[in-house]
């Protein structure tokens, strides 16, 4: 059982070993919380029902001056609890070298996948600029996170995150394991027609923006979309995603678990979808 | 006059729990000298609290399930005004019921120190309350009086 979405950014162990994290999680990523030891975010899965998290940075050098994460501190928190945290890499999709990047964070760090965010990053997926970045991901095996919908860091444009824009390197990367993350709110209906037409799509569902877990995934998945929609044609496409810590894990579980999805469905969103994308199950 | 005060940091371990502190709360006394004078222990934060009362986990279930129908988290009849994005933290604000059990119980507990010992009643405990975790979350003692 996994959360496939969730940033780091308050684990108060590497903001002591790197105090520049401080400011990645206050000023680019924009969160207020307390920063809290790691054992929180091992509890939280505890209580979630869940084993296991991704974990994901955003290399935001290019346009807000530092990253949020670089993939040596990724490798270096994942070594602090190997069973419980799952790695992803991030770099500039538009660097030249992003591709290499990429393979030695994959070869070397031993990182899982690949975390894109293009409000963050400035940069539109069907960027060509991006292809190389993409092919090596293809070669390695390896996933893209890809940010979809709304961001609510305060320079993260609404274009940016528009999922028509993926469309192209979904068409153009039929082997490539894509998961748009936040179920592109507020594109939602617009992303279900595209995972609808590419099985290599997935969404997760770490999308919240009003209300409260339970009300706004009731009515992501009850009212703009469809339970069966979700139940017949996407359910081997979801991901159970949380965007830990600007939600709590075990709020956003609950909300999914409550949802009114068949408890089948729930264990491939849970489970079987997420080991899928990783490439520790094939199907 | 001697004043104390001393921070620790109390690590609760799922989502609504009672926290016995008793133990680390006499600690601080007996290690500042004071005779006679007050202790003051108090949470740091707004969705938990400290309480008083005898410490018997029965007990303990009681009043965190009378306080969950009090405030509810997770009202099925209406909703709270916090469920909002709160710019300042980076995300939304559902967790108000675990804001109205903190207002419900308190933040705060005041023992007087005689002899150098806490005074209080032979069952009465001082629990940290939380009604958000787990989370790491900090409690305030402060030791005021005469050696």
């Amino acid at each position: 059982m996994m959360d496939f979405h969730c940033h780091p950014v308050l684990v108060e162990e590497m903001v002591a070993r790197h105090p520049e994290l401080e400011r990645a999680a206050r000023q680019v990523f924009s969160i207020g919380n307390r920063f809290q030891p790691l054992e929180t975010l091992l509890l939280e899965l505890d209580v979630s029902g869940l084993e296991r998290t991704v974990l994901l940075p955003i290399e935001a050098t290019r346009t807000r001056g530092l990253p949020v994460y670089t993939n040596e501190q990724v490798a270096e928190l994942v070594a602090l609890a190997p069973r419980r945290l799952v790695g992803f890499a991030s770099v500039d999709p538009l660097a030249t070298d992003a591709a290499d990047r990429l393979e030695r964070a994959v070869a070397d760090l031993g990182l899982r996948g690949l975390k894109l965010s293009p409000p963050t990053q400035e940069f539109y997926p069907d960027d060509p600029r991006a292809y190389p970045l993409y092919e090596r991901a293809c070669r390695l095996g390896v996933p893209v996170v890809m940010h979809t919908g709304m961001s609510w860091e305060p320079r993260a444009r609404l274009a940016w995150g528009h999922p028509a824009r993926l469309e192209p390197v979904l068409a153009d990367f039929p082997d490539l394991r894509v998961v748009a993350a936040h179920f592109a709110w507020p594109w939602s209906l617009e992303l279900a027609a595209l995972a609808l037409k590419y099985p290599n799509l997935f969404v997760d569902t770490a999308a919240l923006y009003f209300d409260n877990p339970d009300d706004f995934i009731a009515d992501l998945f009850v009212h703009r979309l469809s339970l069966t929609l979700i139940e017949r044609s996407l359910r081997h496409q979801v991901v159970f995603g949380s965007n830990y810590p600007r939600v709590e894990i075990k709020n956003m579980a609950r909300a999914v678990r409550r949802a009114g999805l068949s408890e089948p469905t729930l264990r491939l969103l849970f489970h079987d979808n997420g080991l899928r994308v990783l490439g520790e199950v094939s199907g | 006059m001697i004043i104390r005060l001393v921070e620790i940091t109390v690590q609760s371990r799922v989502e609504r729990e009672l926290v016995d502190i008793t133990p680390q709360v006499e600690q601080v006394v007996a290690e500042s000298g004071v005779r006679d004078g007050l202790v003051n222990v108090l949470t740091r934060h707004t969705s938990a609290g400290i309480l008083v009362t005898e410490g018997l986990e029965c007990l303990e279930q009681d009043i965190l399930d009378h306080l969950e129908r009090l405030a509810p988290d997770h009202p099925q009849e209406y909703g709270y005004y916090h469920n909002r994005y709160l710019d300042f933290d980076g995300r939304l604000g559902f967790n108000a019921g675990a804001h109205l059990k903190s207002v419900l119980s308190g933040y705060f507990a005041t023992f007087p120190i005689a002899g150098g010992s806490l005074v209080k009643g032979g069952r009465q405990r001082v629990y940290f309350a939380e009604y958000d975790g787990p989370l790491a979350r900090q409690v305030v003692i402060q030791v005021l009086g005469e050696p």
